[in-house]
């Protein structure tokens, strides 16, 4: 049985109250209004002035009657007729050809065309409270009710869960696990086959490629990985891989300062290994577009603590000549990592472990 | 007795907010304008004469073509002026005429502002009418 509690909508709010708050409203949306017309007069003022200094230097003289106070003219002429005299403001003038006066006459509209967009937007707003201030006067005068329940979440799976039930992040980072764990079968399953280009998916080219240019123990850390439980235990399996092929402590010590600042955890031992091949000049373009791809969407936290680690790759690896501009999708590599990885344009959307391996690179 | 009194109290005061404050900003919004009006044609009396004691046949000015945005001009001659005479007209004149016409001009305009500062006049001593009437009721309940 769900328990809910039922509020009549005319208890929070008045109908009547509502009615005056969008009178009010309305009465300020009117003035706004008024602003903006006079703002558009001035700016049709401002285009009939630029075309008429247009129009002027034409000729030498224009006959014209010469006012003479408020209420008296005089037969006279127009002269120098390019040479204009603009009021910039606290009784500075400034003395300009025509063409020169017509560009400030231009900037000047443009001021006043944003001055009428924000105000247009503001107007906008205001409507949207009015019709907000309507609704609910006619609701609460109709006599809606507000319907409150609490509501129960569904037991998940067990399976799923790794770290004890933490809403998202836990969820997330068992379907990393997990979406690991398949490729890591599926890869196992591919050793063996051609190193190149295949049309395999994307992270099991990266696996293969990498294979080729002889760096070691992805295969090693990637297995160790899907069994996180905590961000210390990503870890423990770096560090075996590290032991195993006696790197350098440096970069090591870089990934662990690395991952102790990330939030995720297994998306940290992929960053680390990484690092690792921060070094060869391909991983740098790798990096770069993998920081593009995944700057695009920072929805899991795995996708953005890649993009952090990538940054930081790029930043203390050497940087190569990776410039190519993001376009959205990763398409173009430098070097070794030719066609093959065109194709990996699309899929990265959906599978963030696809692009973490690409990022491996 | 008294809801009668305060009742009647109420309305004399409705009366001075609403009817006399406004039509006596008004009025007095009106009498501005002709002031202004008055002025102008004074400094034009003055400009005229002026020009004529100096003999100044002809002058350049800045015009104001609009948004503040000046053009020489020169008037070669000035011995025509045209002079608004009300009603969108203007009247081509001579100085002479125009020091003729333009002195008629500013009395009619004198006599329109008398006129106003006697309305003025009359609405200021209703409001005091008003405003004593209202202090008697409120008084006499004292007593």
């Amino acid at each position: 049985m769900v328990k809910g509690t039922v509020t009549s909508l005319s208890s929070i709010f008045a109908p009547d109250d509502a009615l005056k708050a969008s009178v009010h409203v309305q009465e300020v949306i009117s003035q706004r209004q008024k602003e903006v017309q006079q703002l558009q007069a001035f700016l049709n003022d401002n285009t009939s002035l630029v075309n008429l200094l247009k129009k002027l230097p034409d000729q030498l003289h224009h006959d014209i009657m010469v006012p003479f106070g408020k209420a008296a003219f005089f037969p006279g002429k127009l002269i120098h007729t390019n040479e204009f005299m603009v009021l910039l403001g606290e009784g500075y003038y400034a003395e300009r050809t025509s063409k020169q006066t017509v560009e400030i006459l231009k900037r000047r509209g443009k001021g006043l065309d944003s001055q009428i967009e924000s105000l247009n937007a503001v107007i906008k707003d205001l409507k949207f409270e009015t019709s907000f201030f309507d609704e609910t006067a006619t609701e609460a005068a109709e006599g809606i009710v507000e319907i409150r329940e609490d509501y129960v979440e569904e037991a998940f799976d067990e399976d799923k869960a790794t770290t004890s039930g933490q809403d998202d992040f836990a969820s997330i980072l068992s379907r990393i696990d997990q979406l690991e764990k398949e490729e890591l079968e599926s890869e196992l399953a591919e050793e063996g086959e051609e190193k190149d280009e295949a049309d395999i998916e994307p992270e099991f080219r990266n696996l293969e490629i990498k294979e080729s240019l002889d760096i070691p123990v992805y295969r090693d850390s990637h297995i160790k990985v899907p069994t996180p439980s905590g961000s210390n235990t990503p870890m423990r399996p770096v560090d075996h891989n590290i032991s195993k092929e006696g790197l350098s402590r440096a970069p090591m010590s870089r990934d662990e300062v690395e991952v102790s600042t990330l939030a995720s955890t297994s998306s940290s031992s992929n960053v680390s290994s990484k690092t690792r091949v921060a070094a060869s000049s391909s991983s740098n373009a790798s990096s770069k577009t993998s920081v593009a791809a995944s700057g695009s969407s920072n929805a899991s936290s795995k996708t953005s603590v890649a993009a952090s680690m990538s940054k930081e790759v790029s930043n203390f690896g050497s940087r190569s000549s990776n410039d190519k501009a993001f376009t959205g999708s990763i398409v173009e590599r430098t070097h070794n990592i030719e066609n093959s990885q065109k194709g990996q344009t699309s899929a990265p959307a959906s599978k963030p472990v696809s692009r973490f391996k690409l990022q491996r690179k | 007795m008294d809801r009668l009194r305060e009742e009647k109290i109420q309305k004399f005061e409705e009366f001075v907010d609403r009817r006399l404050k406004p039509d006596l900003v008004r009025a007095i919004a009106e009498r501005d304008k002709v002031f202004e009006q008055q002025k102008v044609f004074s400094d034009l009396r003055k400009n005229l004469e002026n020009l004529e004691k100096n003999s100044i046949t002809s002058l350049r000015s800045m015009v104001n073509l609009g948004s503040e945005v000046y053009a020489q001009a020169e008037v070669p001659d000035t011995r025509h002026i045209f002079v608004d005479v009300g009603l969108g007209f203007h009247v081509e004149l001579t100085w002479s005429e125009a020091l003729k016409i333009i002195p008629a001009r500013e009395e009619r305009l004198a006599r329109q502002i008398e006129e106003y500062t006697r309305l003025i006049a009359q609405i200021k001593a209703q409001i005091k009418m008003v405003s004593q009437g209202i202090r008697e009721l409120l008084q006499l309940p004292e007593e």
